[in-house]
């Protein structure tokens, strides 16, 4: 097993709704997809997050655009009105996500590094 | 067949307008949308009218879009919709009718959409029973009640829609969902039933993917930041719709991307449910959808579902709920950290001692780890050869003194505190605090009215 970050594999974007935090995970190639939907768990998100990450994490898949959503709730320090946070509106979510740390298979790897 | 083009003209209050005007100019496009609300801005249009009755709208539609491009959209009939309106949806009316006055625009029809703004039905609504039930917290509304600076209901497309088919020329509103915009135009011209869900939804969905303006065209784009071309001049998109097919591309002759990857990162933007995304007008289904590039700078999108519209609207209610300071402190190489995290230290100490009584306190360093808190490098590696560091103190109150105390104490720590310490960007400011309260409320507590004038 190797370790390598999400943002090698995947890419995304991130949305707030009051305190609620969205950020999709797309596959970079069709091939990372199972990668991302067995790595990328709630589980593993909060564990990621700490309590950076007060709400529930909830992940909807989405084969057809070869993708997630992750929905995470109480995630942004209050929300764009009430965070005291420098990034009050989560724009920083995204990559937050991509820092992630997962694991392949020496074979997963040797596909991404080709 | 028939085809109508809508272009996204603006992303937000204080956007750019030069993709708009770029489109007006070179774009085959049939109407264009511009959307100006976020979540907090109705809550800042609301103060902005309480100190000056004269506002509470984005006058940056009339002095920014209108007036260098207005004429001659008009002249090549390009209607153009927005929610400029704001809390002051009649002041932004007049605005327009008296820069059309001026530009010599007779029979110019400016069509208006009232009744989203409920703040004083709220006695009514709760004498006859209704909670405002907090989506995301626990609360009794009852305790904002005397706080609140405005309460707009997320409007529809229909009365938009009005508008268009008495030949409004340009149309504005107040809080309507962003996407409503976007929609109205073409249920008008294909003319879509008010219960045809499956189109209601593929109009949703083209909007959404126009109302965050460049983003939807190779802005903010993470998959290939770099290869974006002519990000100076980044078009926005266009959304192309005819009875079968639904495309997004964007105008000739401009910076920016359309790609699968750059619509895919539009598509889920702020998305929660992607199976029920919930709009005035249609609850969309995306979970089964396709996005496929069908040309240079051309995606097309499939398999957009709808299903019925939820019963109630969702409210945006904005109130006080207390004040903040921001201060900042920058240090240099070396252990730029450690200094930054000893004076914070000491701050916090004479605040303590002044007898500071803070509701919440957060510190964190600019350079290291404001934006990723706890994600965010902080091995010894990272650390020991930082160039520079800059120390910021967020304090919030319900007490807005409370909030004072901390100014004037950042700046002697140039010459009391560790070295290298460098104060700028002059005192901080305590600010407001505005809170939303996210609720919802039955469509019948509204009175929606389509309205026209003609210069």
């Amino acid at each position: 097993m190797a370790e390598i970050y999400l943002n090698d594999i995947a890419h995304g974007r991130s949305g707030d709704k009051g305190d609620t935090s969205n950020v999709c995970v797309y596959a970079r190639k069709p091939a990372y997809y199972k990668i991302i939907e067995r790595e990328v768990t709630p589980e593993a998100l909060h564990a990621h997050f700490g309590d950076m990450v007060k709400g529930e994490i909830i992940r909807y898949d989405l084969p057809s655009l070869g993708g997630f959503n992750f929905v995470m709730k109480h995630a942004l320090g209050g929300g764009a009105t009430m965070s005291l946070r420098l990034d009050s509106l989560g724009k920083s979510m995204g990559s937050a996500v991509m820092r992630m740390k997962v694991h392949v298979t020496e074979e997963e790897l040797a596909e991404i590094t080709a | 067949m028939k085809k109508i083009a809508i272009g996204g003209g603006q992303g937000f209050w204080g956007d750019s307008p030069d993709a708009a005007l770029h489109m007006l100019r070179h774009a085959d496009i049939q109407y264009m949308a511009c959307d100006y609300l976020a979540e907090l801005t109705m809550s800042i249009m609301a103060k902005q009218q309480l100190k000056d009755p004269g506002k509470g709208f984005a006058p940056d539609f009339v002095t920014r879009i209108l007036k260098d491009g207005g004429k001659e959209a008009w002249e090549k009939k390009i209607r153009i919709l927005t929610n400029a309106g704001g809390m002051n949806i009649t002041g932004c009316v007049e605005a327009i009718r008296q820069w059309a006055e001026s530009a010599g625009m007779k029979g110019y029809k400016i069509g208006y959409v009232t009744g989203d703004s409920i703040k004083e039905k709220i006695p009514q609504l709760l004498k006859e029973g209704w909670t405002f039930p907090n989506f995301d917290y626990d609360g009794d509304f009852n305790e904002i009640v005397d706080k609140i600076y405005n309460c707009n209901a997320y409007i529809g497309h229909e009365k938009i829609k009005e508008c268009l088919n008495q030949g409004a020329d340009v149309v504005i509103t107040g809080r309507a969902a962003d996407s409503a915009l976007f929609l109205a135009p073409f249920a008008h011209e294909f003319g879509w039933a008010e219960d045809d869900w499956d189109n209601l939804a593929r109009g949703i969905m083209a909007g959404h993917l126009l109302e965050c303006g460049g983003q939807g065209a190779g802005g903010n784009y993470m998959y290939d930041w770099r290869s974006v071309p002519r990000m100076d001049e980044l078009g926005f998109p266009i959304a192309e719709i005819t009875e079968d097919t639904f495309e997004i591309t964007k105008a000739p002759d401009c910076g920016g991307v359309i790609c699968e990857q750059s619509c895919k990162e539009q598509f889920l933007y702020e998305v929660l449910d992607p199976a029920n995304y919930m709009t005035p007008d249609v609850n969309v289904d995306i979970s089964q959808a396709t996005i496929t590039q069908v040309g240079p700078d051309r995606v097309r999108i499939g398999n957009v579902r709808g299903k019925k519209r939820p019963d109630d609207l969702k409210l945006c209610v904005g109130y006080h709920k207390g004040w903040k300071t921001v201060s900042m402190l920058s240090f240099a190489w070396p252990d730029a950290y450690e200094k930054a995290q000893y004076c914070a230290d000491v701050i916090m100490k004479k605040m303590a001692r002044r007898g500071m009584k803070a509701d919440d306190v957060h510190i964190s360093y600019i350079g290291v780890n404001s934006l990723h808190l706890n994600v965010a490098d902080m091995s010894e590696e990272s650390l020991k050869n930082l160039n520079e560091c800059v120390l910021r103190i967020a304090v919030f109150s319900e007490d807005k003194s409370e909030c004072a105390k901390i100014i004037p104490e950042i700046s002697p720590l140039q010459l009391n505190g560790p070295p290298g310490a460098s104060f700028f960007g002059g005192r901080a400011h305590v600010q407001e605090v505005m809170a939303l309260w996210p609720t919802y409320v039955p469509r019948d507590a509204l009175d929606i009215q389509a309205h026209i004038l003609e210069v």
